[in-house]
């Protein structure tokens, strides 16, 4: 049953099929349909967004549901000053900042790797362009992923959180500015420092375990 | 232009975020400084190898979680109370809450009014009053106390004792008495607890007579209550 209605959600979920300004109007009137429309299309982007600032797949898929529910709540409060997406990437931060708190006060550190899920994509990937990919290619990129996710946990929550949504959400600082709530200078400051970071750490792991 | 001016500029000019003018003076000097233009390439490398970052896709599907969830909490009661968030859970719990809180609110008061008024003593002193008639002081012949560790069992002074002459006069029976000996050591009272009520008068009257040495308690005197069973029985036998 589950997956027919996600089915259905992903077929439905054409970008552009549906205005978004419309789409969240259907929601707030307490459609159903409109609202797993509304899920479908921006499932794909929470998850891996969460994934990639928690480092955890369990968490991720948590952190994905309480912001649809959250989103699903707090609809009607939505004011449409920035865009839906934006709306949503500011709760999938929260959350994770949240959470991310949460675990450190216990002292946890990320224990579920998203190696398997990354295999999984690597292995779709792979017969993507079947013949084109060679195998020692295919573990070089698995271990390059490995060990710039590694570098990228290593950065503070602060870094990590502008570096991903500049880097793999491919958003320009004022719209990183907008979803943090931040000025725009402070974003390109972060963002600077968060890069420095990065290659510092990236630097650090490959003189210890060597450049796959 | 120094290292040290160019290199927090280093990210903007990658994004090309920078002013021309700006942007033409980094450039500048990447192409005079090695050690600038390497920290530029893997600035940049760095950044590219995030943006290359598989996509991650959810093993479960989370509209179908999502959806779950919100039926779960449509269903109205019962479970959905487990599950709803504070926001839908207010309509419930604020009438509920202004409640309890004039409750406690009344409560405390109540408490705190209590705490620092004065005790009510009169209720003590009431309570003192209904009592004291009705059991006289401890030891007092109200009120005698049994022999025990501390108190002995009184002795008959001389010429105080029981006549024989009742004793032999007694017929066939057993009669079970109370004697309390006063303070002072005569007798209070004598009580027919058992036994034969017309038998018993000589009995009675004999004991009344009764003399005991006065009983001490901690140097005080005290009354005693001391309990008898007096019994005849004839037994008649052929003597052979």
């Amino acid at each position: 049953m589950a997956t027919g209605d996600l089915s259905l959600g992903r077929a439905q979920a054409r970008p552009g099929a549906l205005p978004e300004v419309g789409l969240v109007e259907q929601c707030r009137q307490g459609d159903a349909q409109a609202f797993a429309r509304l899920v479908a299309l921006h499932e794909g982007m929470v998850f891996n967004l969460a994934a990639r600032l928690m480092g955890d797949a369990e968490e991720a898929r948590d952190i994905a549901q309480e912001v649809f529910l959250q989103v699903y709540r707090t609809l009607g409060g939505f004011e449409g000053r920035s865009s839906l997406k934006t709306w949503i990437y500011r709760i999938v931060v929260n959350r994770c900042h949240n959470r991310h708190r949460f675990w450190r006060r216990r002292h946890r550190k990320s224990s579920q790797a998203l190696e398997d899920l990354t295999l999984g994509e690597e292995v779709r990937l792979a017969r993507l362009d079947a013949g084109r990919t060679n195998p020692y290619e295919q573990v070089r990129r698995r271990e390059t992923t490995r060990l710039v996710q590694d570098a990228l946990l290593a950065l503070s929550f602060s870094h990590r959180v502008v570096l991903v949504l500049r880097e793999v959400e491919g958003l320009p600082c004022q719209a990183i500015a907008a979803t943090l709530s931040l000025p725009e200078g402070t974003v390109k400051s972060r963002l600077a420092r968060a890069r420095e970071a990065l290659r510092e750490a990236l630097l650090s792991r490959v003189s210890k375990d060597g450049w796959p | 232009m120094r290292c040290r001016r160019v290199r927090p500029d280093l990210s903007a000019y990658l994004d090309g975020e920078l002013s021309p003018g700006a942007a033409r003076a980094i450039a500048l000097h990447l192409a005079s400084c090695r050690a600038c233009a390497e920290r530029v390439r893997s600035l940049g490398a760095a950044s590219q190898l995030v943006g290359e970052l598989p996509t991650l896709a959810c093993p479960d599907s989370v509209s179908a979680m999502v959806l779950g969830r919100l039926e779960v909490e449509s269903r109205g009661p019962g479970l959905a109370l487990l599950f709803r968030s504070f926001r839908g859970a207010r309509p419930v719990f604020v009438p509920s809450l202004i409640a309890a809180a004039v409750v406690l609110v009344a409560v405390l008061t109540a408490a705190l009014l209590l705490d620092e008024g004065p005790l009510p003593p009169a209720s003590v002193k009431v309570l003192g009053q209904v009592w004291d008639p009705r059991v006289p002081p401890y030891g007092t012949e109200g009120n005698p106390l049994l022999p025990s560790g501390d108190v002995s069992l009184p002795r008959n002074r001389p010429g105080g004792t029981l006549p024989e002459s009742v004793l032999a006069a007694m017929h066939e029976g057993t009669l079970f008495l109370e004697t309390v000996v006063a303070r002072d050591g005569s007798v209070s009272t004598v009580t027919l607890l058992g036994g034969d009520s017309e038998q018993a008068r000589p009995v009675l009257d004999a004991l009344r007579q009764e003399r005991f040495e006065p009983i001490r308690l901690r140097g005080r005197p005290v009354a005693v209550s001391v309990y008898r069973l007096i019994s005849r029985m004839d037994v008649w036998a052929h003597l052979t």
